[in-house]
């Protein structure tokens, strides 16, 4: 469970890179390319779709992190064992939450299927799976926060980022 | 009862410490179901809200902000402000709050700014006989002053959310944000000579020179900044990715503290912070489209205009909302879901958007310093090991400053519209 966990963390802590590297590399060229002559078009596009993906991809790492915040005041007045409970309880609403709005993305991707983006001429579904990307994500990591707390006697605290 | 449950779900779900994007969420699925509205609409509605083009400049800004700091800015910031005010009463209080607001300036954000000087200003302070409580206090009191002056991701939102040019946002933002930090300085001051804190000797005139050379850089970084924004040469998006190139820059090169195997830590860490942000927007704006559809702001401008239609009152029960709310509330959830309703109502009673906009961001930084959901006040206090209890009591009289500041550019609108409107003629 431990190496699983790491793994991923691994592998989204590295496409997260590209991502952002991706969105800032297609800024730049887009400054650049003013500055010496015109930009090109497809800049702004990808600028917006690489931004898509970093939320995407991020998703499941802040929640792990704490990024994605919580009021944790009112739990932790309960006592050790029943903030335990209540970090469990979170844990099992957002992987709830996510794994309910997986099949509605998916038909979002579909409709998806009908568009092209104006500049890139990416068919739109390869923006719209950027939800479901997210919501899979985050019902990921989300789970195995609440399969750890139950089954394998952790806490559950977020792994805040150093 | 279609509301009840929206709002119902959404409270349960934040007392039980689910987080804030997720409550958002789940409050919102509980509502469709019970309508009867195809939940479909909530991946669309979540991608409408992040796909908005001002958003872009967020992941840059915090990204230069993350460059900066791990750059060595905090204490060549920390040197400057000591260099100027330290001499006095409580000197390091003030440094404190000088500290911040050149801080801020650079990232944009006030749990940063909280932790950044916070890290080397608590221990410092308590080291030089400064009370733990008050240490952790001004600490967390001075950092929201960050996103009052720019840049601020708050007021990015606010641009993304109203259509206000972010860079009228930004030069809004800069005089109260400035008047937010003197005030807070007198207020340290006060409090310093009330209760005898130290003071350090004069370090003279040439130290102020030495140390704004480490100083400056930070300083320019605004100005770069600023000057991108208003120009038109740049969008927000490419001025933050160009700040975050000069952060990186004066970082390695001018400071030399910035090494090269610590880029790709920072730039992934800044995008997960930003990610949690995106996420956040994304519920929000479902939320938000609820709230609309239920035709909850013409409600609450009704309610409010049938009590009153005086400018006066109308103002000042904005502020109490935004306050009682920004004290449950994390800031961009508040932003995204009051900001719309509230703004049609400011419109009703003719106070100008760039106004509104000033005051609500600055009003909600306050709500980051009280209880029960004041990150700043349990950064400080963890970071001053000490309990939160006279944290907060020590904290009130900054929280009483600001709400008077809060105040005058509540009433004052020239505070916030002067600059903007001379540099825009």
């Amino acid at each position: 469970m431990h190496t699983l966990e790491n793994t991923l963390v691994f592998c989204f802590r590295a496409l997260i890179g590209i991502s952002f590297s991706v969105l800032a590399g297609a800024v730049l060229v887009q400054v650049l390319g003013r500055l010496f002559s015109n930009s090109p078009i497809w800049t702004e596009e990808l600028t917006r779709f690489a931004l898509l993906y970093t939320a995407a991809i991020g998703a499941g790492l802040s929640f792990r992190s704490g990024d994605l915040v919580n009021v944790d005041v009112f739990c932790d007045r309960f006592g050790k064992t029943w903030s335990r409970r209540f970090r469990f309880i979170s844990s099992t609403l957002t992987a709830l939450l996510c794994g309910v709005l997986i099949q509605p993305s998916w038909q979002f991707v579909q409709i998806g299927q009908l568009q092209t983006s104006p500049a890139m001429e990416l068919p739109m579904h390869f923006v719209h799976f950027s939800i479901t990307a997210l919501l899979t994500i985050l019902f990921l990591f989300s789970g195995l926060r609440a399969v750890s707390i139950a089954f394998l006697d952790q806490e559950g605290y977020p792994v805040k980022l150093d | 009862m279609a509301l009840t449950i929206l709002i119902g779900t959404f409270i349960l779900g934040l007392i039980i410490g689910v987080p804030v994007a997720v409550t958002l969420g789940l409050a919102s699925l509980a509502y469709l179901i019970y309508v009867d509205i195809p939940i479909v609409v909530m991946p669309q509605k979540m991608y409408a809200g992040m796909d908005v083009f001002v958003l872009l400049s967020i992941p840059g800004f915090i990204l230069a902000g993350n460059l900066m700091n791990n750059g060595g800015i905090t204490e060549r910031i920390i040197r400057f402000a000591n260099a100027i005010v330290g001499w006095a009463r409580g000197g390091l209080g003030l440094t404190n709050v000088g500290a911040s607001m050149l801080f801020g300036g650079i990232t944009g954000t006030a749990v940063a700014d909280a932790a950044s000087i916070g890290g080397v200003m608590i221990p410092g302070m308590k080291k030089a006989g400064y009370p733990a409580d008050f240490s952790a206090a001004v600490t967390a009191a001075s950092s929201t002053v960050g996103p009052i002056i720019p840049p601020s991701v708050p007021m990015i939102i606010v641009g993304a959310l109203s259509g206000i040019s972010v860079g009228q946002m930004f030069l809004a933002g800069a005089i109260p944000g400035i008047l937010m930090g003197f005030a807070m300085m007198i207020t340290a001051y006060l409090i310093a000579r009330k209760k005898n804190f130290p003071k350090q000797p004069w370090l003279g005139f040439a130290e102020i020179i030495k140390s704004f050379g480490g100083a400056f850089w930070a300083i320019a970084m605004t100005a770069l900044i600023i000057y991108g924004l208003l120009s038109g040469i740049a969008t927000p998006t490419e001025t933050a990715i160009v700040a975050s190139v000069y952060a990186f820059a004066v970082g390695a090169f001018v400071y030399g503290d910035l090494k090269l195997t610590m880029v790709p830590k920072i730039l992934i860490n800044s995008a997960i912070s930003s990610a949690a942000i995106l996420v956040l927007v994304g519920f929000a704006n479902v939320f938000g489209w609820i709230l609309v559809s239920e035709k909850i702001p013409q409600a609450i401008a009704e309610a409010v205009l049938t009590l009153t239609d005086n400018p006066i009152l109308v103002v000042l029960i904005i502020n109490i909302l935004l306050l009682f709310v920004g004290m449950f509330m994390e800031t961009i959830a508040a932003l995204i879901i009051l900001f719309p309703p509230l703004l049609a109502l400011a419109i009703a009673v003719e106070i100008e958007p760039l106004h509104f906009a000033t005051f609500a961001v600055l009003n909600l930084m306050i709500g980051l310093t009280t209880p029960p959901l004041g990150v700043c006040l349990f950064v400080c206090s963890n970071i001053a090991r000490t309990p939160l209890t006279p944290v907060v009591k020590a904290i009130f009289p900054f929280l009483v400053t600001n709400i008077i500041v809060l105040l005058l550019v509540s009433y004052i609108p020239a505070i916030a519209t002067w600059l903007p409107s001379i540099v825009q003629n």
